[in-house]
C-alpha cells in the first residue's frame, strides 16, 4: 500500500468514527462530498484527485466498516463510466456528480438488458439500483456489452420499483425498462469500446465490493473481541476461552488474506500484462475470498455473541444481512469461482 | 543503480543460472527412491548452489556468497520456486538455524570452527523437541550437568529432521530446575559422533523417515560449544527460530502456485474438467493461494521495512497450512479411488508432487511442526487481538 492510500484509510477512518454506524444516508451524503472523496478515482486532469481505483477501495473499505448506507458504490462507478466514456458536456457532468448535488445509479448485480431491433430502444431489468429515488439518471450497460449509457429516470418507458432487502443498509430498487428511447447524447460507448468499458466497470465493482466486503469484516470481528473480553460467565471473560479465541484467530487469517489479496491485486494492476483479462480475474478472486471472508465473519460472530447477537437493538444481525447480500453483487460467488477456474484450465 | 534495479538484475542472473543448473528429472529420480539416493542429489545440489553463492545470501558480507539484502534473498527463494528446484532440505538448518545462531549469539572462535564447514556442506539437525515437550517447548527435560569444563548430557530429543546423517546438532538442555521453566535452559552445540548418541529414525505415515529421536547417555560436551551463557538458552533459541525471517513461506506459497496444474491434470485424467461443483473448489482453491502468497510477500515487505506486528508471521503459517490442507484434500478427492492405490513418493519435493494422498498426509508437516495451528491461533488471539491467556489454575491445583 502507498503511503498517500495509507494516510487516506487513516483519515477516512478517522472522519466516519464521528458518525453512527449505519448513519442516516442524507446526513453522511452532504459530508463525504465536501472531502471529495466523489471525486476520488477521477484523473487529475478532469479535475479529481487521481487516486486510481486503489484509492477508491480504500474509502470502500473504511464505509464497509461503518456499514454506510450512502451510495457511494455505484456513484462511484457511474462517473467512471463517465470519465471514461464520450459524453458531450463531460466537464458540466462531473462538476454535478463530484460535488454531490446529482446523483447518478447504476446496477450493483448483474442485470439482463438488451437492444431492441434498430438498436435505439432498452428493454429489460436493472437490479440493485441502491437509492435510485434519489437518481437522476441511471447508467446501465447491455449484457452483451455492445452499449453503455446514461438514462434519465423520469423518461417514457422506465419505471422504478422498491426492493426492500433483509439488509436495510442500503436501499435497492428494480430499473425497468419497456422499450425506452435511449437519448443519444448519453450514450458513453458503443460496440467493441462498449464492450471494453462495460468489463472494465464490472471488474471496478468486484474490486469495490470486495473492498467493502474486508472492511465490514474487519470492523465486526473487532467488535466481537471486543464483546467477548466485557461480556463474563462463570466468573470470566468469554475471551479467555480458548475455543473461542481460536475461532476470532480463525477469523482474524480470514480476514487478512482477503485484505492482502484484495492489496496486492490492486498494486499490480496497472501491470497485468494480460490486460483487462488479468485485471478481471484478480477483481473475481478478490471479491469471491473477500465475500466469503465476510460471510465466514459475520455467521461466526452472531454466534459468539449468544442471545443478545439475536436482536435487532444489537448489530450483529446489520452485518450479517450486509455480508448475505454481498455475495450475490457484482459477480455472484460461484461464477467467481467457476470463472477463475476456467481461466485456469484454459491455460494449463 | 536502485535497489529495484539491483533486484531485477539479480533476478536475471539467478533465472539463468537456475535454467542452466536445476538437475533435470530430479522429480522422477526422487520417486519411489532410498534415502541415500535422496542424500547424494542434496549433497550435488548444494555444492552446485554454494559455488554459485546462492546457498548464503544471508550471510553476512565477506562470507561467500553473503551480504545480500533481505529484498535480494526473497528473490532467490522465488526464482529457486520458480524453477522448480530441488528445496535444500537436508542443509536448511545448518545454513539458517547454525549460522544465524551463531552469527548472532555465538563467539568468534565457534564461527571460525563451524561456519566453513557448514559452507562446506556438514550437516546440522536441531535438538529441541521432546516426547513430553512439543508446543509447551520449555518444559523439556534433557539434563546437561556441568562437571568440571564439560557439560554432561542425558535425556531424548525428538522430531529431529535427518538427524540421521547430522553431523552437528543445536541442543536446548536444562541446567537448572529452580525458578521459571525457560530460565533454567542453556545452548549447547553437539558433535553426532560423540559417544553416548543414538539415533533413532521415526517411521512417519508415509513410509518416509525424515524425522529421528536423538538418545543421550552420558554424552559430553566442552563448555566452550555453549552458545550464550548459561542459563541463557531460551534467547538464544528465539535466534535460532527467527533466523529464516518468512523466507521459507515465500517460497512455499509460490510452489503452491507453480503447482496448481496439478489438480488441473487430475480433474482431466479422472474426466471431471468440466464438473461444475469441482470448477469451483478449484476457483476458490486458486483465489486461496494467490491470497497465501499475497500474505507471505505482505509480511516479508513488512520485515523489510522493519514493520512487522506480533502476530503477523503467525498469520502467514496458519493460513498457508489451512490452505495446504485445501489443495492436497482436493486433489486427493479428485483422485477418487485410484488415489488410494500404494505409489511410491516422491522424497524433498515439498508438498505438492500429485500423489494425492501422500500429499494430505504430509500436509500435517504444516500444521503441527514449527509452532502448530493451536499455538499459532493462540499468539494471533493474545498478541494481535488482545485477548488474554488462560489461567494457570490447573496448575494450582493438586497436581504438580
Amino acid at each position: 500500500m502507498t503511503t498517500e492510500v495509507r494516510e487516506l484509510h487513516d483519515s477516512a477512518r478517522q472522519v466516519l468514527g464521528g458518525i453512527d454506524l449505519a448513519a442516516d444516508e442524507q446526513a453522511t451524503w452532504p459530508l463525504i462530498a465536501d472531502l471529495g472523496w466523489l471525486m476520488i478515482s477521477t484523473p487529475e486532469d478532469m479535475g479529481g484527485l487521481g487516486m486510481g481505483l486503489a484509492g477508491a477501495c480504500a474509502l470502500h473499505m473504511e464505509l464497509g466498516r461503518r456499514l454506510a448506507t450512502i451510495p457511494f458504490l455505484p456513484a462511484t462507478l457511474a462517473i467512471e463510466a463517465i470519465c471514461l466514456g464520450d459524453l458531450p458536456g463531460r466537464e458540466a457532468w462531473l462538476e454535478r456528480l463530484t460535488a454531490g448535488s446529482d446523483y447518478v445509479a447504476a446496477p450493483l448485480a448483474e442485470s439482463a438488458l438488451h437492444l431492441l431491433p434498430g438498436d435505439k430502444e432498452l428493454a429489460g431489468t436493472a437490479v440493485a439500483v441502491q437509492s435510485a429515488d434519489r437518481a437522476s439518471h441511471v447508467m446501465v450497460w447491455t449484457s452483451s456489452g455492445d452499449c453503455v449509457a446514461l438514462v434519465a429516470l423520469d423518461r417514457p418507458g422506465v419505471k422504478i420499483h422498491a426492493r426492500p432487502t433483509w439488509d436495510t443498509t442500503r436501499r435497492l430498487f428494480e430499473v425497468e425498462f419497456a422499450g425506452a428511447v435511449l437519448d443519444d447524447a448519453l450514450v458513453l460507448a458503443r460496440g467493441p469500446a462498449a464492450q471494453a468499458l462495460a468489463r472494465r466497470l464490472a471488474t471496478v465493482r468486484d474490486f469495490a465490493l470486495a473492498a467493502e466486503a474486508a472492511g465490514g469484516a474487519a470492523a465486526l470481528l473487532d467488535l466481537t473481541v471486543e464483546y467477548l473480553q466485557t461480556r463474563q460467565q462463570f466468573g470470566r471473560p468469554l475471551a479467555l476461552f480458548q475455543a473461542l479465541k481460536h475461532r476470532c484467530a480463525d477469523l482474524k487469517a480470514l480476514t487478512e488474506g482477503a485484505q492482502a489479496l484484495l492489496q496486492d491485486s490492486l498494486a499490480k494492476l496497472g501491470d497485468y500484462p494480460g490486460g483487462i483479462a488479468q485485471a478481471e480475474l484478480a477483481g473475481r478472486a478478490a471479491k469471491q475470498l473477500a465475500c466469503s471472508a465476510y460471510a465466514s465473519v459475520t455467521e461466526e460472530s452472531l454466534q459468539l455473541h449468544g442471545g443478545i447477537g439475536m436482536t435487532s437493538e444489537h448489530v450483529c444481525h446489520l452485518f450479517l444481512k450486509r455480508a448475505m447480500l454481498n455475495e450475490h453483487l457484482g459477480r455472484s460467488q460461484e461464477s467467481c469461482s467457476s470463472d477463475l477456474a476456467k481461466a485456469f484450465l484454459e491455460c494449463s | 543503480m536502485t535497489a529495484a534495479n539491483n533486484t531485477e538484475s539479480l533476478r536475471r542472473e539467478v533465472r539463468s543460472w537456475l535454467e542452466q543448473s536445476t538437475p533435470s528429472g530430479w522429480r522422477e529420480a526422487m520417486t519411489g527412491t532410498d534415502q541415500e539416493s535422496f542424500v547424494r542429489l542434496q549433497r550435488d545440489w548444494f555444492g552446485k548452489l554454494a559455488a554459485a553463492g546462492y546457498a548464503t545470501p544471508h550471510w553476512p558480507e565477506g562470507w561467500p556468497g553473503g551480504g545480500r539484502s533481505l529484498a535480494e534473498q526473497k528473490v532467490i527463494f522465488e526464482e529457486v520456486a520458480r524453477a522448480d528446484a530441488p528445496r535444500l532440505i537436508l542443509f536448511f538448518v545448518a545454513l539458517y538455524h547454525a549460522a544465524c545462531t551463531l552469527l548472532e549469539c555465538g563467539s568468534a572462535g565457534q564461527r571460525d570452527r563451524y561456519l566453513p564447514g557448514i559452507l562446506a556442506g556438514e550437516i546440522w539437525c536441531q535438538g529441541f523437541s521432546e516426547p513430553n515437550a512439543g508446543s509447551d517447548l520449555a518444559s523439556l527435560k534433557t539434563r546437561a550437568e556441568r562437571r568440571g569444563d564439560r557439560y554432561i548430557i542425558n535425556g531424548q530429543k525428538t522430531w529431529s529432521t535427518m538427524a540421521q546423517y547430522a553431523d552437528r546438532c543445536l541442543l536446548l538442555a536444562r541446567t537448572d530446575k529452580s525458578g521459571p521453566p525457560q530460565a533454567g535452559l542453556t545452548y549447547l552445540l553437539l558433535d553426532m559422533r560423540a559417544p553416548g548418541v543414538t539415533v533413532r529414525p521415526i517411521s512417519q505415515i508415509t513410509g518416509d523417515d525424515e524425522f529421528a529421536e536423538i538418545f543421550f547417555d552420558d554424552v559430553e560436551i566442552p563448555v566452550e560449544e555453549r552458545v550464550g551463557d548459561e542459563r541463557a538458552g531460551w534467547a538464544v533459541a528465539q535466534a535460532t527460530l527467527a533466523s529464516e525471517r518468512g523466507l521459507t513461506l515465500v517460497e512455499l506459497s509460490q510452489r503452491m502456485r507453480y503447482s496448481l496444474p496439478l489438480i488441473a491434470a487430475e480433474m482431466r485424467a479422472t474426466g471431471r474438467a468440466d464438473d461444475p461443483a469441482t470448477r469451483r473448489e478449484l476457483g476458490h482453491l486458486i483465489a486461496r493461494v494467490d491470497a497465501t502468497c499475497a500474505l507471505a510477500d505482505r509480511y516479508l515487505l513488512k520485515r523489510i521495512s522493519g514493520e512487522e506486528a506480533p502476530g503477523d508471521a503467525s498469520i502467514v503459517k496458519l493460513y498457508y497450512a489451512r490452505t495446504l490442507r485445501e489443495f492436497t484434500s482436493l486433489g486427493r478427492r479428485i483422485a477418487g479411488l485410484e488415489g488410494q492405490y500404494y505409489r511410491g513418493f516422491m522424497r524433498g519435493a515439498t508438498q505438492e508432487t500429485g500423489n494425492w494422498t501422500v500429499d494430505f498426509m504430509n500436509s500435517y508437516n504444516w500444521s503441527i511442526a514449527g509452532g502448530s495451528d493451536e499455538i499459532q491461533r493462540n499468539i494471533i488471539s493474545e498478541r494481535m487481538l488482545g485477548m488474554p491467556r488462560e489461567p494457570r489454575s490447573w496448575q494450582l491445583g493438586s497436581q504438580r
